[in-house]
């Protein structure tokens, strides 16, 4: 699959809000009817989210960011015998991966196995830029990643992590919009504030008790 | 789909995770030279991490489809594009920027994503959301349809997020994940909102008692 580095849009941000909505009217002259009628109905939306301030930034060498927050996604082709293998480490695992836990600047991560089990779409949201998230894993779970990666074609192992950073983003494709809904927190943020929470509720427990 | 983890009672633990790691050295024998290493080296970490699986809940479903840890689920579908969709969706994709308002008034999505694939001819469309998959999507129905129209119109076979057959659509071309992994499974949208507003109020309070 083609890789592509994610850029910031810069080409629109000089248009008044009328000029957008027009770029979509003619975007849209050729849509299905349902996409027209939508778009008629549907301008006071989409005239609050064009009159924002642009939100799509990018995490470095590739991928998406917005805010502190940002996206991998990755399709990574399967040696012969490597989905098998993969699917029953992560059955052995149950969904838990306290390795994770231990980098500490991941959100989330899926694994979807696609194509007949030729390929594994992986997809995190993370805290950052890409290639300190990449360094991140190599320094602090090398043989966790060499565990699930050497199931992948050409894979060069976590040891050499210039390498490995380099096969991940030759396998990425940057997405073209990516929305977080709390990108002011990273994930140690969004835990102090769990504890936070937790304090305050106790407190006020105290208080009113 | 991921089947829920038998409960596993305290004096078979052991054994339980020697069990695993005997499976986990099969499925490894025919492994890359660096897996093999990697498994050798890591199989103290490993130990641990099955030994801590003892009780836990793992990787839950999100109802009709997808997969759910704690309050968190996972949504992943790969979409046809329709003729001239692609040129439609990006163009208005960059013109958005990233403002997804409606997606805030939904109110229970954590994340989202569009990736373009295969010469534009795919979307992958991927989210992280609170809670089951029927009532997520009844959310998008009634509170964003327009929105929803938009962009979806874009995509083969998008029946109208009107259409009673919208869900059997999406139902058709989404992909449960072998696996989900969510730091903070215990926090929705709307209660990392709650807390984000607690830890300003926090921050406030303490400075003016110094």
């Amino acid at each position: 699959m083609a890789t592509q580095t994610a850029t910031v849009d810069t080409t629109h941000q000089d248009l008044t809000i009328e000029q957008k909505l027009q770029k979509i009217r003619e975007l849209y002259a050729d849509a299905p009817e349902l996409g027209k009628a939508a778009l008629k109905n549907g301008l006071a939306m989409l005239t609050q989210e064009l009159a924002a301030e642009g939100r799509a930034q990018t995490a470095g060498r590739i991928g998406a960011r917005q805010g502190k927050v940002s996206e991998l996604t990755v399709f990574l082709p399967f040696v012969k015998g490597g989905a098998q293998r993969l699917r029953g480490l992560l059955r052995l695992l149950q969904g838990n991966f306290r390795a994770a836990d231990a980098v500490g600047t991941v959100h989330d991560m899926r694994f979807v196995f696609v194509d007949n089990d030729t390929k594994l779409l992986f997809a995190t949201a993370y805290d950052g830029d890409f290639d300190p998230y990449i360094e991140d894993f190599a320094a602090k779970i090398p043989n966790a990643m060499d565990l699930w990666l050497c199931n992948f074609e050409g894979y060069p192992g976590m040891r050499n992590p210039s390498a490995a950073a380099d096969w991940i983003a030759k396998h990425q494709i940057a997405a073209e919009a990516w929305y977080v809904n709390s990108p002011n927190l990273t994930g140690a943020e969004t835990r102090k504030l769990e504890y936070i929470g937790k304090a305050v509720d106790e407190l006020l427990d105290k208080v009113g008790g | 789909m991921a089947t829920q983890a038998q409960m596993v009672t305290e004096p078979t633990k052991e054994r339980v995770v020697e069990q695993k790691l005997q499976r986990l050295r099969e499925l490894y024998a025919d492994a890359p030279e660096v897996g093999k290493v990697a498994l050798q080296n890591g199989i103290a970490d490993i130990a641990r991490e099955f030994a801590a699986l003892t009780g836990a809940t793992g990787v839950q479903s999100a109802g009709r489809v997808g997969a759910r840890q704690g309050k968190v689920s996972e949504l992943t579908a790969l979409l046809q594009i329709a003729k001239g969709g692609a040129k439609r969706l990006r163009g208005l994709l960059e013109l958005v920027e990233g403002n997804f308002r409606g997606a805030d008034v939904v109110g229970t999505l954590h994340d989202m994503r569009f990736v373009f694939l295969e010469n534009d001819t795919k979307l992958l469309f991927a989210t992280a959301y609170d809670g089951e998959w029927d009532a997520y999507i009844d959310d998008f129905v009634t509170k964003i349809p327009t929105s929803m129209d938009i962009f979806f119109c874009n995509l083969e076979g998008w029946p109208g997020i009107r259409h009673p057959k919208v869900k059997d659509w999406l139902v058709q071309h989404q992909i449960t994940a072998d696996a989900w992994y969510v730091a903070n499974p215990n926090l929705t949208v709307a209660e990392t909102r709650r807390l984000e507003r607690v830890g300003k109020a926090v921050d406030e309070f303490l400075d003016k008692l110094s």
